[in-house]
């Protein structure tokens, strides 16, 4: 699963990188490897196993709970 | 440097927004928690709220022409605190665009495809509108022109082949739930979907008539409002209080129909409206995600993060919830309140400060 992440990913990386940097787009190149970055890092938490809090179902305690519902 | 070069007509603009309107709301009765047989009322008087939010943000854009909402954010609060915000409602749209995808995974996994991952089901649904994305806001129009009569055409098809089924004393008696439930089902109907076009506050910047673009949000909701709402009178009717109870109903109410033997298993026209519709919806919510990041972030073209959004999107999808029971709880008791602030309390205040420092000045628009 993680091999198969890391093709995609550096896929993902490989499409959109070479133009970026050729052209020097530097706030698009950082806001990529950001954005690229807490998916790549998500994606393997979640292919690890681990749960990621879901944040709709937080969302909604929190309301449900303010308004006595 | 402009972010977007496309312009759409107005009338593709209304097209746009019975898609994005019919959305999840396709399969999912809008307004039917809490107000039972009556939900088509709460469903009639949540367009009339959602029209009152729509008059609220055209407003909006008629004040300040060809500017998106994170535009009109940065000249009425000031760079700084205008970009929070527009980070605050970037995020909305990135959310409720999750949450959509989210309803289309869980339904697909339910009730079409039990054996194909989630994932796959989620990444393919999100590669086909980042392509779309990736082509502008002329294409996404032009794909709604297409999609949205043949949805229209399944919608009224299906309701003519059911009208043998329909029973009117399943809508009897009426105005039976009490006022309490029926405003607060009709507050949800508002939310989800019609007050959910606060999203066209990225797109009504590129219609090419924008003094007539509140007409053509007014009459997009108008028509699919009334799409919707004969939908659910006709699920209702069909199913009585079977409606309020099951998830997906329209689905339900398709595998009534049989004529003769031979027009059966018609429930998956409803499958391919979710799928057409999500498109749309999902597609509408991930161009403004994007080109609003764009903006903020003063990029000189948001294509290059369309993936790596289009990815968290789907991570998010993934993990929103922990089961469908928790998405129809958030969808129908926390999501009318969460909403507010996103679709009536930001376009709102926005407008009044606007009006109070009696913005925009001259040559801001051309700015």
């Amino acid at each position: 699963m993680i091999v198969l992440l890391l093709i995609g990913f550096a896929f993902v990386a490989i499409w959109e990188l070479p133009a970026l940097v050729r052209n020097r787009w530097w706030r698009e190149i950082i806001l990529f490897m950001v954005l690229w970055s807490a998916g790549f890092m998500l994606s393997v938490m979640i292919s690890l196993g681990i749960t990621l809090p879901p944040i709709s179902t937080i969302i909604n305690k929190a309301v449900t709970g303010m308004f006595g519902w | 440097m402009f972010l977007e070069k496309g312009r759409i007509s107005n009338f593709q603009l209304s097209v746009l927004i019975i898609g994005f309107v019919l959305g999840s709301s396709v399969i999912i009765s809008p307004g039917g928690e809490g107000a039972g047989h009556d939900a088509w009322i709460a469903c009639a008087l949540g367009l009339m709220e959602g029209l009152l939010i729509a008059w609220i943000f055209t407003a909006l854009t008629k004040l300040f022409k060809d500017k998106t909402l994170i535009e009109i954010n940065s000249l009425v609060y000031g760079k700084i605190l205008g970009n929070g915000i527009s980070l605050l409602f970037i995020g909305y749209l990135f959310h409720l665009s999750a949450l959509v995808l989210t309803n289309y995974g869980q339904f697909f996994k339910l009730q079409i495809y039990p054996a194909t991952p989630k994932t796959l089901s989620l990444l393919l649904l999100m590669l086909v509108c980042a392509s779309t994305v990736n082509r502008g806001i002329e294409v996404l129009a032009r794909c709604s022109l297409i999609l949205v009569p043949i949805i229209i055409l399944v919608v009224f098809t299906d309701t003519l082949l059911l009208i043998p089924h329909i029973d009117l004393n399943n809508l009897m008696p009426v105005l039976d739930a009490p006022i309490g439930k029926l405003l607060l089902a009709s507050h949800g109907a508002a939310s989800f979907p019609f007050a959910e076009t606060v999203a066209f506050l990225m797109v009504l910047a590129f219609v090419d008539k924008p003094e007539k673009g509140p007409a053509a949000v007014s009459r997009g909701l108008l028509i699919a409002g009334f799409i919707l709402i004969m939908a659910v009178a006709r699920n209702v009717a069909v199913l009585g209080q079977m409606a309020e109870i099951t998830n997906y109903p329209t689905y339900l109410v398709a595998q009534v129909i049989d004529i003769g033997d031979i027009l059966t298993r018609l429930h998956v026209l409803v499958a391919i409206s979710l799928i057409t519709m999500g498109f749309i919806k999902i597609s509408v919510l991930f161009y403004g995600t994007v080109l609003g990041l764009a903006q903020v972030f003063n990029l000189r073209s948001y294509r290059p993060i369309i993936l790596p959004v289009g990815i968290l999107m789907v991570i998010l999808a993934l993990t929103n919830v922990g089961n469908t029971q928790e998405m129809f709880d958030f969808v129908n008791k926390g999501y009318p309140i969460y909403a507010i602030p996103f679709q009536i309390g930001i376009p709102l205040i926005t407008l009044v400060v606007a009006k109070l420092r009696r913005l925009p000045q001259k040559g801001e628009l051309d700015a």
